[in-house]
């Protein structure tokens, strides 16, 4: 039974230097409902909860609250009048206890000063109705990325919200912690509230959605209800095109003889990782499969000198070589996506250029620089290989999409010309069109003789990509397989048990 | 592919508020006494003369040490040691000044050690010293603002304990030449200036140096990363600014021709930062303009100019000073900046 609508919007149309943002968006949400916003990155999901927030100013268009006209100037201003926001960044004092970040700014007092026992109780209330049984008192950052999630979303719903905004709150949550989540929306959804929802997992979308509207390029393409449409479907809806591009994706030919590029032996850190070896062949791609804090990031940091390796020997090209930071690595022409873009990867301040040329200078040293002229031309280059979507180079890369600040990270290394490329989760928290796009060039780089490590949460790229797997759990490696002849299961099962 | 021009753009900049600032003091001079711009020329010193060669002169310590502040505060820290640095130079460089007091009772023209020694000893401390801050910060992990605070309180110590609490003069004139010679008709501090911003500006723009700041400035775990050297980096952004402090710190010296312990310097640090702040170098790190930062040093030393030529009552000097630059900071806000950069945007988009 459908309820109500409590938030209309009309016609929405914003605009920025240069591009319209959003078109005459259309938008409703009812009550009681979980409604899924889709897009690829840059088609208008974030403009438009902006815009409802009041971050951004609508040039045109109404949003209706329970039938009045609202026109909130911020965040602030949109919670008070029962719209909150969640965002995919935790954005609460780590410093704080639990009890402390959902009540700050709204602390109840009791004679001229704050009512700890109110707030500890209340708090602990909150946290039961999503079935966390949790010591509130204890500072947040003790807690796991789903529990502080948990504690933005409970910050939001007591401030008795209409309609709560996730954006993607799920990206950095496992599978266990995501069901979690599903649960306390569901649990929200029928106390009445509108959820909107925005992730980029698929399957995330069926398993709790109500409605899904999708956007493109600033456009509305339309309002589902769940079941009208199907996953091939709504791809393609999403991405304008057909995607039989990332199903027709061939892993490349290693031959059998092909040299060993990278080999390590014996491995380990000191304190996480006790003794890892792996070989990587010329021109393979190595898939390391295994869950969140099973070691992969850990063995791909040793590899590239980004936490030291205290044991065992590395050789490149049969070359035994000597990495202390990444400086060496570097050197020694090894290259690396971190995992966590915002953090180790993207100097969002400065420019795109920069941003490419950087590994290259890095290598050269400060004494050598680059021409503005040549650092320009090499930015030019990646930016039209690698369809990064920007005016120009000199645009700051913090400015850009999740998905293109991936590509510039990936264009910093390539430019530098590794003869090793370790992707460390690359494809994260990006949108299906640029994940195809970046699978693509994976391979194509394995075909031009590079040894790619390929790290990644999702089994159906691992297998996709990989010619051979590597499983890790529990810190160490527990199997090796052949990447075109395992399935899912096989992975899912070595991860469960332990063994091959 | 050459960029376009726009107004809005321009409005944007802090360096174009600093400069809008600075002609907007002048023209308060200007306006009450017309002579303030005048400049003569005195034959019988070789020098010119006047108000504005005044400031820029009088400003010579501050653009030079501000230019190493500058890089610091890319880097996401301050450097608080700068005034003491300057105490320390003057205290060796005085040290070195020594004469046989048999043979002479007076200052005069005179010195027992070679005068390499009186210029090198200082700069090579000073940047010692800067390495010393550099070293805590990039192998210490110290905060920088907590580093250099050591050699804040402990530098004046050390300059007292050189000059066993003594203030020596001198006389010798090849000392005198730095902080009141002059070349091609300007005092000496301006050409030294000129050299120094020439210096660190082709050093950080002419080579990746000023990137690699600014990138470690804004996210030292990515340039790390990258194979970024960010120790490095640090510590030679850290040893400049020592550098730049000892060089200061002659040009004091050399001005009064003693050294002063206590006063030397006394309060450099914070007017560096202020004119790197005004210059539109933000605080916590990232792109630089040494451009705007010697900007924001004429601008704090012609407000001082201001209140000694208008005869203002000396205490309310500091409060007069205090004011001005409250509006010049609120005049390069955010809200202030974005305001007439979108009344300039809509202006462009009419004409478009």
């Amino acid at each position: 039974m459908p309820g109500k609508n409590i938030l209309e919007m009309r016609g929405i149309t914003i605009q920025f230097p240069g591009v319209k943002a959003l078109d005459g968006v259309d938008f409703t949400l009812r009550e009681g409902e979980i409604h899924s916003l889709l897009g690829e990155n840059g088609a208008g999901k974030s403009t438009l909860i902006k815009c409802i927030t009041g971050v951004n100013k609508k040039d045109s268009g109404t949003i209706l609250l329970d039938g009045h006209e609202i026109n909130p100037s911020g965040p602030n201003e949109a919670m008070s009048l029962g719209i909150s926001t969640v965002f995919q960044e935790v954005n609460l004092c780590p410093n704080l206890s639990v009890a402390e970040n959902i009540f700050v700014g709204r602390q109840p007092m009791k004679h001229g000063g704050i009512d700890w026992n109110e707030i500890n109780k209340r708090a602990e209330e909150l946290m039961n109705r999503f079935h966390l049984d949790i010591d509130v008192t204890r500072p947040l950052s003790y807690y796991s990325t789903a529990i502080q999630q948990m504690t933005s979303i409970a910050r939001a719903v007591d401030v008795q919200a209409k309609v709560l905004i996730l954006d993607e709150p799920t990206s950095s949550l496992d599978e266990n912690e995501v069901q979690l989540l599903f649960s306390v929306m569901r649990e929200l959804k029928a106390s009445g509230m509108g959820i909107i929802f925005i992730t980029h997992f698929l399957d995330q979308i069926y398993a709790v959605s109500d409605r899904m509207t999708i956007l493109r390029n600033g456009h509305l393409i339309g309002t589902y209800n769940i079941d009208e449409l199907g996953k091939v479907e709504l791809v393609t809806k999403m991405v304008g095109k057909d995607m039989d591009v990332i199903f027709s994706l061939k892993r490349a030919e290693v031959s059998p003889d092909a040299p060993v590029m990278l080999k390590a032996e014996h491995i380990g850190d000191g304190s996480k990782i006790d003794d890892i070896s792996l070989t990587v062949k010329r021109g393979e791609l190595v898939g390391f499969a295994g869950l969140l804090g099973s070691g992969r990031t850990e063995t791909a940091e040793m590899l590239f000198g980004a936490v030291k390796t205290v044991k065992g020997d590395i050789y490149l090209d049969g070359e035994k070589i000597e990495i202390k930071q990444p400086f060496d690595a570097i050197k020694s022409q090894l290259a690396f996506c971190p995992e966590d873009r915002k953090r180790d990867g993207i100097i969002g301040d400065l420019s795109i250029r920069e941003n490419i040329m950087l590994a290259v200078q890095s290598r050269k040293g400060f004494m050598k620089p680059m021409t503005r002229q040549e650092q320009t031309e090499l930015a030019d280059k990646y930016i039209a290989l690698l369809g990064i979507a920007t005016p120009d180079c000199e645009k700051k890369a913090g400015e850009l999409s999740g998905g293109n600040q991936q590509k510039v990270i990936l264009a910093r290394w390539i430019a530098a010309s590794p003869k090793v490329l370790i992707l460390d989760e690359p494809t994260r928290g990006i949108d299906i069109g640029a994940k195809a796009e970046i699978q693509r060039l994976m391979l194509e780089m394995c075909r031009d003789g590079v040894s790619v490590i390929f790290i990644s949460s999702e089994l159906d790229e691992i297998i996709r990509c990989s010619n051979r797997v590597i499983i890790m759990r529990d810190r160490e490696k527990v199997a090796e397989v052949d990447g075109a002849s395992c399935t899912q299961q096989d992975i899912l099962r070595i991860i469960a048990e332990g063994a091959a | 592919m050459t960029k376009k021009f726009s107004l809005s753009g321009v409005m944007q900049s802090k360096v174009t508020w600093a400069v809008i600032a600075e002609a907007l003091i002048l023209l308060v001079c200007f306006i009450i006494r017309p002579d303030f711009f005048s400049i003569s020329y005195q034959p019988s010193t070789g020098m010119l003369y006047g108000s504005l060669i005044d400031i820029v002169n009088r400003s010579a310590e501050i653009t030079i040490i501000s230019m190493g502040m500058t890089l610091v505060i890319a880097l996401g820290g301050t450097d608080l040691s700068v005034g003491a640095l300057v105490a320390v130079a003057g205290a060796i460089a005085l040290k070195f000044l020594r004469w046989d007091v048999l043979t002479y009772t007076t200052p005069g023209d005179y010195t027992v050690y070679p005068y390499v020694l009186v210029i090198a000893v200082p700069l090579i401390a000073c940047a010692l010293m800067g390495l010393f801050n550099g070293f805590l910060v990039a192998k210490g992990g110290i905060q920088p603002i907590i580093a250099t605070l050591i050699l804040m309180v402990c530098g004046r110590g050390v300059a007292q304990i050189l000059t066993d609490g003594k203030q020596f003069t001198t006389g010798y004139s090849p000392f005198r030449v730095i902080g009141q010679g002059s070349f091609l008709c300007l005092p000496m501090p301006i050409i030294i200036t000129i050299i120094v911003v020439a210096a660190v500006a082709l050093f950080t723009r002419k080579t990746a140096f000023g990137a690699f700041v600014e990138s470690v400035g804004v996210n030292p775990s990515a340039s790390r990363l990258s194979g970024i050297k960010a120790g490095n980096v640090i510590l030679i952004v850290f040893m400049i600014t020592g550098l730049l402090s000892g060089i200061a710190g002659l040009i004091y010296s050399s001005r009064i021709m003693s050294n002063d312990s206590n006063n030397a310097g006394l309060n450099f640090e914070m007017d560096a930062i202020l004119a790197v702040v005004i210059g539109g170098t933000n605080m916590a790190g990232g792109r630089f303009s040494l451009a705007g930062t010697v900007i924001g040093s004429l601008i704090i030393r012609t407000i001082v100019t201001f209140v000694y030529y208008f005869g203002i009552v000396a205490e309310a000097t500091m409060a007069f000073k205090a004011l001005i630059i409250a509006v010049v900071i609120v005049l390069q806000s955010e809200p202030v900046r974005k305001y007439f950069a979108k009344r300039a945007a809509m202006k462009e988009g009419a004409r478009a």
